[in-house]
């Protein structure tokens, strides 16, 4: 398993799947067959079929998570009713938003409107496809992963923006504005963050990053790099206290406020897939990804799929800090975020930097170990 | 963008109710505001003229419907004045224990509803939780959770239920921790304060001259609560301190309607401690035969009508949870009032708007508004 | 603050407009005046220190109309009733505007329900009622019972 990737997976299945159909079947069918064009087609498309199964189950689990948790935070009970502890709930109401109706304002874009929450939640699920969640589940080996990744993910702004301005409501428009403004501000420090990391692991692959913490994971070293990510984070994933582009209390949801349907449902789901992506990526660059460490018990970390669970777990729990933070916060204001985004965010990134490269010098601490490369 | 008129309602989450508020903004800047009511009137003073003086109460509840109490017992005051009736001293102690509950109820809902506007969802359904026990007690004596209709001309419907004075000191025990957690729900947060300290300033003399009032008047330091200044019911007999800060802003006001809460506490474990040691009727015991009668036959509407009933001009001032509530009742002899007017404190609280408003950002308004402690059904009557 | 306390306190300019400063239920005291001299009753009135307008309504007395204002005095703590009679047939009254701010929606709202024109208003539009609205509902000729047929324009912004 340890060099099998999904991709080669799904392919070793198809091709196993055809070469036995094509045994059976006369010459001329039997070459078509069994030809590698054929094969490569139909393992991309199992290996996407995959991929969006599980990206999507695991979004709709993220928002149950969500849902119970904060209910917890606030006294309640959560969604109950449907399902096994509300387990089916979320997939009743996106049935219920799939049914509905689209409703599109006489004055908006027709284009722009549509496009808009469609290219939001395809790019979303492109980031899905390009991280690693296992040894055997990634995507292949992408030298430059991570770059790949966060290049994705900075598409957001744009396809909202787009959606904003086409909706033709001032309300959308604010909040596009602000969406547009509050993203970009914050994706210097995040990737100065991210700098830190790939100084210590001296690699921009995502799997490379997380066997290089096998002595030590990053968040301890990295401290000051991992607030930065993660409130630079919470800012892309527009979540309390950073959610002042859809905030509901003076822009009506902002700039999905004109949506409705499947066209809402796309921007929800959307959303969760980039708190999930936001989630793997901590986990990924600071928690260990799917590594534990030494001492765990080897009973713990050899079963099947070990790597996987470990995984999820520490995904949901990193999701559960965020959910903790959304319930006990308020919202702050524009003008407020973009200053502690320029003013502290980006020195306190650069402070990390520094760390870093500080850490790769020395390249042995005290009480966590030595970094295993020597880094850039 | 470039400066626009925006149409923040009629509905709308910062609203509260039913109301529109053209915000006139620069960017994300206001330039100026106008408020636009209306959307909610039913009319309450001209209903009131065509129903009997106890059949009014009813309309009292719909008033203001996080206050409904306060109102009727507003209303209450001023039918007893014109109509010459006194109630007897338990009804007057019952009166206050709905009035102090209903305050710290309507606060509660308030402290709900603003720490949702600025993002926090947590507080807001704790303040929904303790509310529902303060609810949960109203039912018990009134049959209601909303619409009470509870008093009457000349005392109380009802009596309260036996063991509903312990019932109500749980309540009360309950209810005095929960007020350190919201603080540190709040003010323990560096973003409520980054959000709210220095916001929508409304200093005291420019309050005076807008008819600003109640606890937006006491966050400016002015200390005018007509349950001190002219007591009515039995508040001279009760001890209590006026709720007071000086900042004039939003956090100001969040810190004067805590401590209002706790006043009100303080008022009503005396009021239930008295009550518990003085039994005795809730009714006044000389009233006109025509005031118990909900409706005149079809066809004889006439004959209720009675001929020399003194006539009279009541007037009351009460300190409801939202400022200052008047009710002006003319009793012309009818069986029904002549004209009632009433004075909505948070009428004259949305009137100034353009005083606390402009300047700010667009963010602030769900805040500033949600410290003026909107409820529209008294607004527009 | 006793009315005879009060009567003494006005400037004697006042004698002419004022009708009479008497005792009445719940207030320091009633001051009736002619509605020709109502700005300065009221500059009187707020030098004394009744800086707070409470409220302003209107009664309908079908032969004429009456107009009252509340206010209050944070130094006396107490309120005055200020009272002037319009004609039915001619229901206008200065504006209180200038002397205090507040007065202006509530002016606003005598004007559209009671249906008293104040003149010198700065802003004297419908509020609880639709724009358009052509009845004032707290007439007594105006029966709730019978509905009437309304005709209402929207206001394009």
């Amino acid at each position: 398993m340890s060099n099998a990737t999904l991709y080669s997976v799904s392919y070793d299945l198809v091709h196993a799947v055809l070469f036995a159909i094509g045994s059976v079947l006369p010459a001329p069918l039997h070459g078509w067959i069994e030809s590698d064009g054929l094969v490569t087609g139909l393992a991309v498309l199992v290996f996407g079929v995959i991929l969006l199964a599980a990206s999507m189950l695991n979004t709709i689990l993220l928002i149950w998570w969500e849902r119970k948790l904060l209910g917890r935070f606030m006294d309640r009970r959560g969604a109950m009713h449907v399902g096994y502890a509300g387990l089916l709930q979320n997939f009743a109401d996106g049935f219920k938003l799939f049914r509905k109706d689209t409703v599109r304002p006489r004055e908006a874009d027709p284009l722009g409107f549509v496009t808009g929450p469609t290219a939001y939640m395809v790019t979303s699920m492109i980031m899905f496809g390009i991280l690693p969640i296992s040894s055997g589940w990634n995507s292949g080996a992408l030298p430059l992963s991570l770059l790949l990744a966060l290049a994705v993910f900075s598409f957001a702004p744009l396809f909202i923006f787009v959606s904003a301005w086409s909706s033709n409501n001032k309300y959308s428009l604010m909040g596009g504005m602000r969406s547009a403004a509050q993203m970009i501000a914050y994706e210097v420090p995040l990737l100065l963050a991210v700098v830190a990391v790939v100084i210590v692991a001296g690699s921009f692959d995502l799997t490379t990053i997380v066997y290089e913490q096998q002595n030590y994971w990053f968040w301890g070293p990295l401290f000051v790099a991992l607030v930065v990510f993660v409130a630079g984070m919470l800012a892309e994933m527009e979540r309390i206290p950073f959610d002042l582009p859809e905030a509901e209390a003076e822009l009506v949801e902002g700039w999905n406020t004109e949506y409705g349907g499947m066209l809402f449902a796309f921007f929800m789901l959307a959303d969760y897939l980039r708190a999930l992506v936001g989630s793997i990526l901590v986990v990924l660059l600071f928690l260990g990804g799917w590594t534990m460490p030494s001492w765990v018990p080897s009973v713990a970390t050899s079963f099947p799929l070990a790597g996987i669970v470990w995984f999820m777990v520490k995904t949901y729990a990193v999701f559960g800090v965020f959910i903790w933070i959304r319930a006990s916060l308020p919202r702050v204001r524009t003008d407020q975020l973009l200053r502690v985004g320029w003013n502290r965010m980006i020195p306190l990134s650069l402070l990390s930097v520094f760390l870093a490269a500080a850490l790769v010098t020395v390249k042995c601490l005290p009480v966590f170990g030595c970094v295993p490369s020597p880094g850039i | 963008m470039s400066e626009m008129w925006l149409n923040m309602g009629p509905q709308h989450p910062m609203t509260h109710g039913l109301w529109n508020l053209r915000v006139h903004i620069d960017g994300e800047v206001i330039r100026d505001v106008d408020p636009e009511m209306g959307y909610l009137h039913r009319g309450i003073e001209k209903l009131s003229e065509d129903r009997h003086y106890n059949e009014v109460v009813t309309l009292m509840d719909r008033t203001c419907y996080v206050a409904g109490l306060a109102w009727e017992h507003l209303y209450i005051l001023a039918s007893e004045e014109a109509l010459h009736i006194a109630p007897p001293e338990r009804a007057q102690y019952l009166r206050v224990l709905c009035e102090e509950f209903q305050r710290i109820a309507s606060h509660l809902m308030w402290y709900a509803a603003f720490v949702q506007d600025i993002g926090l969802m947590t507080p807001f359904l704790y303040g929904m939780r303790d509310r529902d026990l303060i609810l949960d007690l109203f039912q018990s004596y009134t049959g209601a959770r909303m619409t009470y209709e509870y008093m009457r001309v000349g005392g109380v419907r009802n009596d309260v239920p036996p063991g509903f004075t312990d019932r109500a000191r749980q309540v009360l025990d309950w209810l005095e921790p929960r007020f350190v957690e919201y603080d540190q729900l709040t003010l323990g947060s560096d973003i409520f304060h980054k959000r709210c300290d220095n916001l929508g300033v409304l200093r005291a003399n420019d309050c005076v001259t807008q008819g600003v009032t109640g606890p937006m008047l006491r966050s400016a330091g002015l200390k005018r609560d007509l349950r001190k200044d002219r007591p009515y019911a039995v508040y001279d007999q009760l001890d209590f301190e006026v709720a007071l800060a000086d900042t004039a802003d939003v956090t100001g006001r969040y810190l004067v309607r805590l401590e209002e809460m706790r006043q009100s506490v303080r008022i009503l474990r005396q009021v239930l401690d008295w009550l518990d040691r003085h039994p005795g009727p809730v009714m006044a015991s000389q009233l006109p035969r025509w005031l118990g009668a909900p409706y005149a036959p079809v066809g004889r509407e006439g004959y209720l009508l009675k001929r020399n009933y003194p006539k009279g001009v009541g007037f009351s001032a009460v300190e409801e949870p939202h400022g200052e509530a008047l009710a002006y009742v003319v009793n012309e002899g009818g069986e029904h009032p002549y004209r009632v007017k009433f004075r909505s404190p948070v009428y004259a609280n949305i009137a100034a708007a353009r005083h606390y408003l402009v300047g700010y950002r667009v963010a602030d308004i769900p805040p500033i508004m949600g410290s003026v402690d909107i409820c529209v059904g008294e607004v527009d009557r | 603050m006793k009315p005879e306390d009060l009567a003494r306190s006005l400037p004697p300019v006042l004698a002419p407009v004022l009708l009479g400063v008497e005792a009445f239920p719940g207030f320091a005291a009633r001051v009736r005046f002619r509605r020709e001299g109502a700005l300065d009753v009221f500059r009187a009135i707020h030098d004394l220190g009744f800086t707070h307008l409470a409220m302003i309504g209107g009664i309908d007395w079908v032969d004429h109309r009456e107009v009252i204002y509340t206010v209050w005095s944070d130094e006396a703590r107490t309120y005055l009733l200020l009272s002037t009679d319009v004609p039915a047939d001619d229901p206008r009254v200065e504006s209180a505007v200038p002397v205090w701010p507040s007065a202006n929606w509530h002016e606003r709202e005598a004007w559209e329900l009671v249906g008293i024109t104040f003149d010198h208003h700065p802003d004297l539009r419908h509020l609880l009622t639709p724009d358009g609205y052509a009845f004032h509902p707290l007439l007594r000729s105006f029966k709730i019972h019978e509905p009437e047929e309304l005709e209402v324009k929207t206001r394009h912004v």
